[in-house]
């Protein structure tokens, strides 16, 4: 028995390999087989939805990767319940329309049983409702967002404002300034951050000398820039998203503001988008974040994920906190946890043990789901960007408190 | 003062990237009667040329300087292969070089995944009057569309190609019948168009970053202008994407930046319908 | 040349004394070709008609939910094909009101709890019309007869805008659009996505589709095809133009409000796409392809783009669109007609008017 076990590894590999490759070619919807579907029940089956083209592509096929570097881990050590784990992958293509049709082949066609994925909040705000409404599914919602998602059977495993900015922003005013502006791209999750960043910035004695919103694909921000340093803000709290942030940045750098002192602050930014900009443009440049790379050189465990991530996934799709990589790695575990403690794999009762589910390891630290919330405590870390990396300059005491719901 | 002054840069500045598009939709529709849907990925191609002579470490000067004429062969080839079948029926034309502008921003789409990619400047930094900094480069890309304008204006009242140029644009039939070979010179004009456009995605590609969608933005924008500025001139194209450049970098300085989209173009489709012709009615230069 | 002059014969002709001429005129043409064509076109819609019949019964669950979306874009072509096929107004910018109407009945559900479907799919259908009135009667009537150029530009632009204001406007959710729909319901019944949901949309499609069908054979349609062979003499003949124009562009930004109003239910969310350029072209294209005037190709054409792209992007999702772009050019280039000429003859295309009314007169 132990030989066939060895033997069906072997092969499950090989598969892996020649599938991760297929994969990162972008041929489209695919499956990870499991050699096991001759248990007995059959395999357990996870979908996931993310943007593996458009312009969030470079966070997508990064969890994409985490996703797969997850369930090999979980079926090497023997899989869940006895069963393999079997990985279903839809693009969301940063388009709600066609998200949606791909997101009904999960549920519809393959019949998941858990659906993980969505980045932006318009994307998660598009496949909720398939998933959680109309397909009855358990849906992990795994990025950073701007709370106030309280639908039953989602569960959000990503940071929420408070997270982000209860004491990221008293950082930004003793290593700033007073003057903040606001310049945000025109959705839910800006809107929604800036009153949340507002009541912070007021709280602590700062002041919001403006708050715009820009199309998204607006590339052009003279006027911004201009109000900027006419106003003599001292930060930049930014929410503007690709493509426009990259010419933001840079508009601003040339008009001098960090020159004069300036610094910019965007809740989002982590490895993957320190390279949309010259390293002298973004210097300086803070976010809160559940985990930065450079964590790797003092935590062992946040070593081996990095590690083992850039073995499987070298190129550059990069394991980082912004781009909801963390956060699926949280939420494969968090469910992984719910599972074995469920006994089953009914809607239901995942749900019911997912609740209260805990993860002692995992990215940046461990997770706590809130009982009744369905969102998770998690360590917070503030960055600062320095010739092109990152470096710590704060820490949370312990487990943060998301404060929804 | 200043502000006014960095004001007047930004909106010059922007109007020279319109006028650089427009000024071959405008050319091609002056003379050739067709609307070309495919001008917006002429400049992507333009600016995805310019990022692969970056990507392969070749100065960027030097993709710069290969986009117009890579674009303009390209415009020639599709030219005498396809463009020449829709001369009878505009809406054809219009539909023609819709699907053509499709294949090409999709293949550029395959090939940079949909990603959004930089390329520095390669004059870069800022120029500086006291404490008013302006970008160096877009302050070139004014420059540079200057220089462009009046190559074009020489190149079509002084020099014998371009009186047969103008011949053509004026009475075909004529210009036929005196010896000039049109599809030749539809060829010309729609490479020179081209050419154009390809020219301005390169220079535009370290404002504005390369992306798959970037055609569609200007494409809009680029009718417009054409038609408010009238066809059939050179001069017509160039006053109206002068307005419409002005308008949309200006707007957004006094309303939120929402509406002042819109409102170029509500503004604009008003103005064509009390005045059809454009601002600037009649062939030649 | 000589098919105007047919037409234009016929236009006179009508009902009335010259029946005879009108015979002999059509007789000297291609009078086989008449027959055989009449008998084509019913065929063709007839298997069409079966075929979405049946196709519940013999597809899986998540197919029959992509196919009832396919049928209301087919509804959707239909609108465009009225506007284009039939009075040869290149309107770009059909999203405009399809869109419109989706985020109308969107916004109906959302703030004033709105679903029941007798409420909602006329007040989709109004929206729509009541834009299609704005946006034609500015283009289309005035002084001076507007270029083609200028409407397909004004309805391009109009959709555009439409576009970039729903992506401005936060009480229509930005960006985002308006997601979560609630389902339509009538009484307790909720319509969710399956086959249910298809046959209501499949009812309804076929509902508006005979009555186009009624439309264009009519005195009003003999009038628009003049429109769209020769304007000019149509005015000539004493024709409002214009008017005509307005009035059939007002009826396809009606029949595109009932798609658009369907869309967003089935779909559960709207988005600002949805007004824009990319399906204004979209619908273009499913015309192009299926073949226009005959108001079945709008239909083919739709069943065939969207189910080629479904199976494309399943197995080459890369390069699909690049295909899709090639197939369209082709079209164009070679086939403009659309697919529906290789089975339909010219003359069956345009509508067989008085001719055929004779034939049925002499039939035994």
């Amino acid at each position: 028995m132990f030989d066939r076990i060895q033997l069906s590894r072997r092969r499950f590999l090989s598969n892996l390999a020649f599938a991760s490759g297929a994969v990162a070619t972008g041929v489209g919807s695919w499956v990870v087989p499991a050699p096991w579907a001759n248990a007995a029940e059959g395999p357990i089956k996870v979908g996931i939805a993310t943007d593996l083209t458009g312009p969030i592509a470079y966070a997508g096929n990064a969890d994409a990767n985490v996703a797969k570097m997850v369930i090999k881990e979980i079926n090497n050590s023997g899989g869940l319940l006895g069963r393999p784990l079997e990985l279903y992958i839809e693009d969301t293509a940063s388009n709600e329309s066609v998200a949606v049709g791909n997101v009904r082949k999960l549920i519809q066609r393959d019949k998941v049983d858990m659906v993980l994925g969505g980045i932006t909040s318009s994307m998660r705000n598009a496949i909720k409702d398939p998933i959680v409404a109309r397909g009855k599914t358990l849906y992990i919602y795994p990025q950073l967002y701007e709370g106030k998602e309280c639908t039953p059977y989602l569960f959000c495993t990503g940071p929420t404002p408070a997270q982000q900015c209860d004491e990221f922003i008293p950082w930004l005013i003793k290593n700033g300034g007073k003057k903040f502006a606001l310049p945000s791209a025109n959705y839910v999750w800006p809107h929604t951050l800036n009153v949340y960043a507002r009541k912070v910035i007021e709280a602590n004695g700062g002041e919001v000398v403006f708050e715009e919103y820009y199309p998204l694909d607006q590339v052009d921000f003279s006027a911004t820039v201009n109000r900027i340093i006419s106003n003599k803000v001292d930060v930049v709290f930014n929410t503007v998203i690709p493509p426009g942030v990259g010419p933001f940045f840079k508009q601003l750098y040339e008009a001098g503001f960090l020159k004069n002192g300036g610094r910019l602050a965007c809740v989002y930014y982590d490895e993957n988008t320190l390279n949309i900009n010259q390293a002298a443009e973004i210097e300086g440049l803070a976010s809160c974040l559940d985990y930065f790379k450079v964590l790797t050189k003092e935590n062992p465990f946040d070593a081996k994920i990095q590690a083992a991530y850039e073995k499987d996934f070298p190129g550059n799709f990069l394991f980082a906190a912004g781009s909801a990589a963390t956060g699926t790695y949280r939420g494969l575990k968090l469910w992984e946890a719910a599972v074995k403690e469920a006994g089953k794999i009914d809607r239901e009762s995942v749900a019911a043990a997912l609740d209260h589910a805990k993860i002692a390891e995992g990215p940046g630290g461990p997770a706590e789901m809130v009982p009744g919330k369905r969102h998770c405590k998690m360590k917070m870390y503030t960055a600062v960007a320095k010739g092109g990396n990152y470096e710590i300059v704060a820490r949370s005491n312990g487990l943060v408190d998301p404060k929804e719901c | 003062m200043a502000n006014a002054f960095v004001a007047a840069f930004e909106i010059l500045s922007f109007g020279a990237i319109i006028v650089l598009i427009v000024l071959g939709l405008g050319i091609i529709a002056s003379m050739m009667g067709i609307f070309n849907f495919a001008q917006g990925e002429f400049v992507l191609l333009g600016a995805y040329i310019t990022y692969l002579a970056y990507a392969k470490g070749l100065p960027i000067w030097a993709g710069m300087v290969a986009a117009p004429f890579v674009v303009g062969a390209l415009g020639f080839v599709l030219e005498a292969l396809i463009i020449r079948r829709f001369y009878a029926a505009p809406i054809v034309a219009m539909l023609g070089t819709y699907a053509l502008g499709l294949i090409i921003r999709e293949a550029v789409r395959g090939l940079i995944g949909g990603f959004y990619l930089t390329v520095p400047e390669p004059i870069g930094g800022s120029i500086d009057f006291g404490t008013i900094h302006i970008s160096a480069w877009r302050f070139t890309i004014i420059v540079i569309t200057l220089l462009v304008m009046a190559g074009c204006y020489l190149l079509l009242s002084r020099t014998s190609f371009g009186l047969r140029m103008r011949a053509t644009l004026e009475n075909p039939a004529l210009a036929r019948a005196s010896g000039i070979s049109t599809p030749l010179m539809y060829g010309a004009t729609f490479a020179f168009g081209s050419a154009l456009a390809g020219l301005a995605g390169a220079l535009i590609v370290p404002v504005f970053s390369l992306y798959a969608d970037l055609g569609l933005r200007f494409l809009i924008q680029g009718f417009v202008a054409v038609m408010v500025g009238g066809v059939g001139s050179f001069i017509g194209p160039v006053a109206g994407a002068g307005v419409i450049g002005t308008l949309s970098a200006a707007l957004p300085w006094i309303m939120a930046p929402v509406v002042a989209d819109v409102l170029v173009f509500v503004l604009a489709i008003v103005f064509i319908k009390f005045r059809p012709q454009g601002l600037i009615a009649g062939k030649g230069v | 040349m000589p098919k105007s002059m047919s037409v234009v014969r016929e236009a006179i002709a009508g009902d009335e004394a010259d029946d005879a001429m009108a015979e002999r005129v059509a007789a000297g043409q291609a009078r086989e070709q008449v027959k055989a064509g009449r008998k084509v076109l019913p065929i063709v819609e007839g298997v069409v008609l079966i075929a979405a019949l049946v196709a519940p019964l013999v597809l899986q669950d998540y197919l029959t939910v992509f196919a009832t979306r396919v049928i209301i874009l087919a509804l959707f072509a239909l609108s465009f094909d009225l506007v284009w096929g039939y009075a040869g107004i290149m309107s770009f910018g059909q999203a405009l009101f399809f869109g419109s109407a989706g985020y109308g009945v969107a916004l109906l559900a959302r703030d004033l709890d709105i679903t029941n479907i007798f409420l909602v799919l006329p007040a989709g259908t109004l929206i729509g019309l009541a834009f299609a009135l704005l946006l034609g009667g500015f283009l289309l009537l005035g002084r001076h007869p507007s270029s083609v150029i200028f409407v397909s530009l004004g309805t391009l632009t109009g959709s555009y805008a439409a576009d970039r204001l729903a992506r401005g406007w936060y009480y229509l959710g930005g960006q985002n659009g308006i997601p979560s729909i609630a389902p339509m319901s009538l009484g307790g019944y909720e319509f969710t996505e399956g086959p249910a949901f298809y046959y209501l949309v499949l009812g309804i499609l076929v509902v508006v589709y005979l009555l186009c069908r009624f439309l264009v054979r009519s005195q009003f349609g003999l009038a628009l095809a003049g429109l769209r062979e020769n304007e000019q003499r149509i005015a000539f003949f004493g024709y409002k133009a214009q008017h005509l124009k307005a009035i059939i562009f007002a009826i396809g930004g009606a029949i595109a409000g009932l798609a658009g109003s369907l869309y967003a239910f089935h779909e559960g969310f709207v988005w600002p796409n949805m007004v824009g350029v990319v399906v204004s072209t979209q619908v273009v294209l499913y015309v192009l392809f299926g073949g226009s005037g005959t108001l079945i190709g709008a239909v083919i054409g739709t069943v065939i783009v969207e189910g080629v792209s479904f199976w494309l992007s399943d197995n080459y999702r890369d390069i699909w669109p690049i295909i899709l772009g090639m197939l369209l050019l082709l079209v164009i280039l070679f086939r403009p007609l659309g697919l529906i000429s290789f089975v339909l003859g010219e003359r069956e295309r345009v509508g067989s008017f008085g001719a055929a009314r004779k034939e049925k007169r002499n039939a035994p």
